[in-house]
């Protein structure tokens, strides 16, 4: 009879764990945005990686710096490679933490949350709530957002002849699709 | 008996869903599959140096697909002319040029100099680049073959004069590794070749070998040197080997060169073989090379 119940506690401890839905993508797209006086800059890149475990409502999203294409020149890419983002030295830029609100998955609909983690960008690692649409789709998860980040915040400093060329706030727009696992 | 088997299987069950159930750190879990995926991928090195010349001669660089980088060099008076002179800046001498990139690998180039009134043009092709990842390349590789005119008039118009005799081509490979983010060394044999020298005691083949390399102290800023030895009996006599120091500075479109050198020209060969001046006398040389890129066609969107 001690056995039996003690079977019944286990069982009971072991349901109170939830077990882990991740959603993954490879394919998500970053899109940049610089808008200074004199020069619009536009760069983006389709290799977002993102994971959400749906039962904790954890996020991950990486993405690696050198993959962004567009630009207006060839140099200018060299530019944000070799003089602002480093990119040999801190490849990837990611931001991972957990949604605030609680969502039910189960139904299908278009939510706004609120995204809390760390963002990491040139090796600076900030505290951020960023706001987001999340879609449940029934088999997938679609979120779009879009944000800003100040490069004063990432310790990119802007030299002053590029100053009117280069804006401090840069728009970044998100949209990605994730899948279960 | 029975319950005691149930009560097993319900423990271990639970357990092994209780390591499952641990906090999967997702961030990780997506830089090691981006690892995973490097691995497959060849990561190719770039900007080993700022811009497509070192200091007087050809770096491991080309210019970039659809774009014009236009050069404009001065060489000033050498330094030992003292404060008559302005320490050189009284005389300069100018070359200016203009670069075009045709594809990743390929470049070609002219320009004109005052020295000499000379006229010189390039083909650049880079055959190899230093890459990691899934092929690892240790150096990149270039061949840059020149040709250079000069249109003085000639010094007899009396005798038989050919334009042939005014020709002279230089070819060099260029050997170049990026050992860090900041350092980056090149090796450069070079084949100087004169249609017609000045005395019959000179060769008309010098041959060279040069060394160079920059080093960063900012993300902006590099330090950088260049040398170049010719082998004993491949030179003109009385020509000294040419020694360059200098700095690039590099400002949005543009890369200003301000370095110290030796030589007057600005052309592979009169700056391999027909440098006089010894950096011991004091027969130093400002100059410098702005670089100024012009994006000619439109980059495409991704």
């Amino acid at each position: 009879m001690r056995l039996a119940f003690l079977t019944f506690i286990t069982w009971l401890i072991c349901t109170s764990f939830v077990q882990p839905v991740i959603y993954t993508s490879n394919n998500g797209v970053v899109s940049f945005r610089s808008e200074a006086p004199f020069e619009l800059i536009n760069a983006s890149s389709k290799e977002m990686k993102g994971a959400i475990d749906l039962s904790k409502s954890n996020f991950a999203f990486r993405i690696r710096i050198r993959s962004f294409e567009g630009f207006n020149s060839p140099l200018q890419k060299e530019h944000f490679n070799e003089n602002y983002m480093q990119s040999e030295q801190f490849p990837e830029a990611s931001f991972s933490g957990k949604i605030i609100e609680t969502i039910d998955y189960s139904i299908k609909g278009k939510y706004i949350i609120r995204a809390k983690g760390k963002l990491m960008v040139h090796g600076v690692e900030q505290e951020r709530i960023i706001k987001s649409e999340i879609e449940v789709t029934g088999n997938s998860i679609r979120i779009n957002s879009s944000f800003s980040v100040l490069l004063s915040d990432h310790n990119i400093p802007i030299p002053r002849v590029v100053k009117e060329k280069l804006a401090n706030e840069i728009i970044v727009s998100i949209s990605t699709e994730l899948f279960a696992k | 008996m029975l319950q005691r088997k149930l009560f097993i299987t319900v423990f271990l069950t639970c357990t092994s869903l209780f390591i499952q159930a641990q906090d999967i750190d997702l961030n990780q879990m997506l830089e090691d599959e981006q690892k995973k995926e490097e691995k497959d991928k060849v990561k190719y090195v770039e900007a080993t140096f700022k811009t497509s010349r070192l200091i007087n001669g050809h770096s491991i660089e080309n210019t970039q697909k659809g774009v014009m980088d236009l050069k404009i060099s001065h060489r000033f008076g050498t330094i030992n002319g003292g404060a008559y002179e302005f320490f050189g800046l009284d005389n300069a001498s100018m070359r200016l040029g203009f670069d075009f990139g045709i594809t990743p690998r390929l470049m070609v180039g002219f320009g004109r100099s005052t020295f000499e009134k000379q006229y010189d043009a390039f083909v650049k092709y880079k055959f190899l680049r230093q890459s990691t990842g899934k092929r690892n390349m240790p150096v990149s590789l270039a061949f840059m073959t020149a040709s250079m005119v000069t249109t003085l008039k000639w010094s007899d118009p009396s005798r038989p004069n050919y334009f042939s005799s005014r020709l002279q081509y230089a070819h060099q490979l260029i050997v170049a590794r990026k050992f860090s983010e900041s350092t980056s060394i090149q090796i450069m044999p070079t084949l100087v070749h004169y249609n017609i020298v000045k005395y019959i005691a000179d060769p008309n083949d010098i041959i060279a070998i040069g060394i160079g390399g920059r080093q960063k102290i900012s993300p902006r800023v590099s330090i950088n040197a260049e040398y170049y030895y010719q082998l004993p009996g491949y030179k003109i006599p009385g020509s000294v080997n040419s020694l360059s120091v200098g700095f690039d500075i590099e400002t949005g479109g543009h890369v200003f060169q301000l370095h110290m050198t030796n030589s007057k020209g600005m052309t592979e060969r009169t700056f391999i073989s027909e440098t006089n001046g010894k950096w011991s006398k004091g027969d130093i040389l400002f100059g410098f090379n702005v670089s100024r890129v012009f994006t000619l066609k439109k980059q495409k969107k991704k």
